[in-house]
């Protein structure tokens, strides 16, 4: 099984993971990149010149917001956490994947 | 956008120095954590590190998007190109200085047309609303252009009857007075005219509805430009007096410089309507005409309004129906700018506008050629930009704001040379014009106000794109490796878009030059051709008060410099009109002149046969007709007119004007035809002479004057003024002559103008760019003729290389010419144009065309000189 960079995947997946991975805590970029690599069992690695372009994005579209707190290592830290707008777009994004993926099972399936 | 998305951006915008030191803080951190974790896996520090970097990629390029994403880079970038911009022009300040003073120069000459064009279209009056100001009008027939004007009667009855106004005001506009013995354009208004314009006076008050009852003392309220003129602008000039005509008028206002009254032409004070019954005596009171000016209720459509007033009018007994009874008004927008026959006018303005464009064109063409050549020397610096990761459309971008930086500076420079051309045309038409011309006329500089601003800004940025365009994409197209060596690499030999450039430049200077020579070749014909009138002694007398006659005419007998006195309905020069004349049984319209005996001797029209009034014929009763050449040869071709009998149909008599009584009358003479220049055709047949006396009413008066006339003139105005307050005018016969052709001249003087700036453009353009070209190829030049080229082979080389786009251009302008001649001309608003103007004259092609390809010659040859001069052993050695 080869190794995948998003967001080679699909286009707009990457905001979809940033928002899910978000979802419980805040986090710091680098968190964010090793959340997803492990609970993919590293199947997805974040090409580290897109996420943070990703999440600056995200930040502008009000999704996600930003705030300095010092991190485990002692240092400053600039995390990221879901706004009330942003769960709601995670929701509809979850839901437009969920209906996606199941189209594609289904083609791969019957087809 | 959000307002979060916004406070972002501004704290971006607004606070760069923290947003980016978050950034890197924030990208740093990640390549912290990320050795940290190697680190933990076993790897050495160092390594550790090395691996991190890598996998994250280049952090600059991380950096850059995530700015990107600020939403802010492109005033960012804006800020970085100007500023590099700025660094550039410091570096080498002559071509930008020679960029900017040439785009000035294009955009200053047609702002020019622009500034009149706005005069006259856009520049609406300084009232409240505007929008909702129309003028009532009542066409002569439905759907007719000429219309019929309501008198003051039935303006009374729509202000009373109508309800789709808010409210109804009548003027009269530029009505012809003496104000202290000099000449002053007045309106005559309504009481209620200040206030329906919303409009209110800068010194004192507007006019008010007790000022239009009789009763009260005559007032006036000046315009900023009657102040200046009558009073110099004190301070303390309300309550002043002014001679209105000899009558006293009290000063009650002053009104702002913006405020024109509706009218396009600037008038001298605005009076009560009342009180033109006193200025204009021939007209009965209540018949006098006025325009009809009312503000539209607001929600009110205009067809909606249209239709209501018209069925309003067909039941009003009050207003006049045309003979067939149909009745159509129409609402014209009144704001102070040309409303009526737009069309017309636009055909008129647009080509003027064109050719005062076309500078601007050359002017870019000569300028992008000087990039083009800027870019080739730029060419390493913009090399090492492309190779060290700029796009090209990055450099592209910092090439056209730099351009764009030029072309705004020249919009600035633009507009004070567009003044001070303006100011000078103004100051060269005073200079020029007959002193009569300009006492009757005020001439006014045209403001400058905010459309010309947005006009000019909207030329730089046109300009930017024409002459800046090309080159910014010419010199980024360059291979990396060789420009970065500096080699001249043959894509990037920007020859055919120079070639066009001066293709086109040519095209646009053989345009004007081609019209400068049909205007000039036009003007002097109409200068030179016999009038068949003896012009340099005489002059008119117009318009001077009936009751007054009787004490003018003795006091011009009396006069010392006046030799020979002459009376003429209507006055010389002048159209004339007509009427039906009947012969046997054939009836034509013939175009007539009533005369007293001392006119032919007068104004030297010669008698070919018969005999002249005799000085007790004072009267068309008399029954006698002279007529001219013209007239006898086609009523009477081949046989003798003298003796023939013509009946003439009686004229209405209109306005007092002198009648001409139905009968027969006796041919007792013929004379020579009197031609106007202008209007050659129509106007020879104009020749049936009627009898009359200079003490006729009407009648103007034409004299015989000793000395220089207009010397003559001035004194005569000065005693004539005392007896007669409200004397219209007195005119040189000179200069009613020269009036006719000075249309042309006006327009051959800016044709002369705008072709020689095209010229001189096109030539210096010409010029550099061959003088460049020859630079950059001197290596070659220097070989061959090391390897045996003659100079005159080296000669025909260069000059060779302009000779295409010269050919072209030449004949291209030389066919735009003819085709725009012949589009123009087909237009009805150009035909009185096309009588005069010889559009097709081959001399004046021939000649304008020969002399733009003699002078690029010239201008080729110059620098072809200096290419044969290149010693080839020098150039050789250089190597």
């Amino acid at each position: 099984m080869s190794r995948q960079t998003i967001p080679d995947l699909l286009p707009g997946t990457l905001d979809l993971l940033i928002l899910r991975t978000l979802q419980t805590d805040p986090m710091h970029g680098w968190a964010i990149s090793e959340r997803i690599q492990q609970i993919s069992n590293d199947v997805l690695q974040i090409n580290q010149g897109s996420l943070y372009p990703a999440l600056h994005r995200l930040e502008h579209q009000g999704w996600i917001e930003a705030e300095w707190r010092v991190s485990e290592l002692g240092r400053r830290a600039k995390y990221y956490r879901l706004t009330p707008s942003g769960r709601r777009q995670l929701a509809v994004e979850a839901g437009e994947w969920d209906r996606m993926s199941a189209a594609i099972d289904r083609v791969m399936k019957f087809a | 956008m959000k307002l979060r998305d916004l406070k972002l951006r501004a704290r971006a915008l607004f606070n760069p120095a923290t947003v980016e030191r978050e950034l890197d803080d924030e990208l740093a951190f990640h390549v912290e954590c990320e050795t940290r974790k190697l680190i933990a896996a076993g790897l050495g520090a160092a390594e550790a590190r090395r691996r991190a970097r890598a996998r994250f990629g280049p952090v600059p390029l991380a950096a850059d998007q995530c700015r990107d994403e600020r939403g802010i880079s492109f005033f960012e970038t804006l800020a970085r190109d100007v500023t590099f911009a700025c660094r550039t022009f410091r570096r080498t300040p002559l071509a930008a200085l020679t960029v900017i003073s040439t785009i000035a120069l294009g955009l200053g000459v047609v702002t020019v047309a622009f500034t009149y064009f706005n005069m006259f279209f856009f520049r609406v009056d300084a009232v409240r609303n505007p929008d909702e100001l129309f003028a009532l009008e009542r066409p002569t027939r439905p759907g007719y252009h000429g219309h019929v004007p309501f008198t003051r009667t039935e303006y009374e009855a729509i202000r009373r009857g109508t309800n789709v106004f808010t409210d109804v005001a009548a003027a009269r506009p530029s009505i012809a007075t003496r104000i202290n013995g000099r000449a002053a354009r007045g309106m005559f208004v309504s009481g209620n005219f200040f206030d329906l314009l919303g409009v209110t006076a800068t010194r004192g008050r507007t006019l008010t509805q007790t000022d239009n009852e009789n009763s009260g003392r005559p007032v006036v309220v000046l315009s900023e430009l009657g102040w200046e003129k009558f009073f110099a602008t004190d301070p303390a000039v309300v309550g002043h007096e002014l001679l209105v005509n000899g009558q006293p008028y009290a000063v009650v206002g002053v009104m702002p410089k913006d405020f024109r009254g509706l009218s396009q032409e600037p008038q001298d004070y605005w009076a009560p309507l009342a009180l033109l019954d006193q200025i204009r005596h021939a007209e009965k009171p209540n018949e006098v005409w006025v325009d009809v000016i009312g503000r539209l209720k607001p929600g009110t459509s205009t067809p909606a309004a249209t239709a209501a007033l018209t069925t309003w009018a067909l039941a009003e007994p009050a207003i006049k129906k045309p003979e067939n009874g149909a009745l159509q008004l129409y609402l014209r927008e009144s704001r102070g700018v040309i409303s009526e026959d737009r069309g017309e006018a636009m055909v008129v303005f647009m080509p003027i506008l064109f050719a005062f464009g076309l500078i601007l064109m050359i002017g870019c063409a000569n300028v992008a050629n000087l990039l083009l050549a800027r870019g080739l020397s730029r060419r390493r610096e913009i090399g090492v930009r492309l190779s060290l990761g700029a796009t090209r459309s990055r450099i592209v971008r910092q090439l056209l704001t730099e351009n764009l930086l030029m072309a705004l500076a020249a919009a600035g420079l633009g507009f004070l040379i567009s003044r001070a051309l303006l100011a000078g045309s103004v100051h060269m038409a005073l200079s020029i014009l007959p002193p009569e011309f300009v006492e009757s006329m005020d001439v006014v500089l045209p403001p400058g106000d905010w459309r010309v601003w947005t006009f000019l800004f909207g030329g730089s940025l046109v300009a930017t794109v024409m002459f800046g365009l090309a080159p910014a994409l010419q010199s980024t197209r360059l291979g990396l490796v060789r420009a970065m060596r500096g080699e001249m690499t043959r894509d990037s030999r920007p020859g055919r878009v120079r070639q066009m450039l001066i293709g086109s430049q040519v095209t646009a200077s053989a345009l004007l030059l081609v019209c400068a020579g049909v205007f000039l070749r036009s003007a002097y014909s109409a200068a030179t051709a016999d009038v068949g009138i003896r012009a340099d002694d005489a002059l008119v007398v117009t318009g001077m008060t009936e009751s007054a006659r009787p004490a003018l005419l003795h006091a011009i007998e009396q006069h010392a410099s006046i030799g020979l006195v002459a009376g003429s309905w209507p006055q010389p020069m002048s159209a004339g009109e007509s009427v039906d004349a009947t012969v046997g049984d054939t009836t034509l319209g013939l175009g007539y002149r009533l005369v007293s005996p001392e006119y032919f001797d007068l104004l030297g029209i010669n008698l070919i046969r018969g005999r002249l009034f005799a000085p007790e014929e004072r009267s068309p009763a008399a029954g006698v007709v002279v007529i001219s050449d013209a007239v006898a040869q086609r009523v009477w071709p081949n046989r003798d007119p003298l003796g023939q009998m013509i009946r003439l149909d009686a004229t209405t008599e209109e306005n007092g004007d002198p009648p001409v009584p139905r009968q027969l009358f006796a041919v007792i003479g013929v004379v020579r035809d009197v031609h106007s220049a202008l209007t050659m055709p129509s106007f020879a047949y104009s020749g049936i002479y009627l009898p009359i006396g200079a003490e006729q009413p009407k009648t103007s008066l034409v004299l015989r004057v000793h000395g220089n006339p207009d010397t003559a003139r001035r004194t005569l105005l000065d005693a004539l003024t005392k007896v007669d307050p409200a004397l219209g005018e007195i005119t040189t016969m000179r200069m009613m002559a020269r009036l006719e052709g000075a249309v042309l001249e006006v327009i051959f003087w800016i044709a002369v103008m705008l072709s020689s700036l095209a010229m001189a453009l096109t030539v210096s353009g010409l010029f550099s760019v061959l003088s460049y070209l020859v630079e950059q190829r001197r290596k070659e030049i220097g070989v061959r003729m090391a390897i045996g080229a003659a100079p005159r082979d080296i000669v025909r080389l260069v000059v060779s290389q302009s000779m295409r786009p010269i050919a072209i251009g030449v004949l291209a302008g030389g066919g735009l010419a003819a085709v725009t001649a012949i589009v123009l001309l087909s237009l009805p608003a150009a035909e009185m144009l096309g009588a005069t103007v010889h559009a097709f004259d081959p001399l004046a092609y021939v000649v304008s065309l020969t002399v733009i390809v003699a002078t690029c010659l010239i201008a080729a040859f110059i620098p072809a000189r200096r290419a044969a001069r290149i010693s080839p052993i020098a150039t050789l050695r250089a190597e």
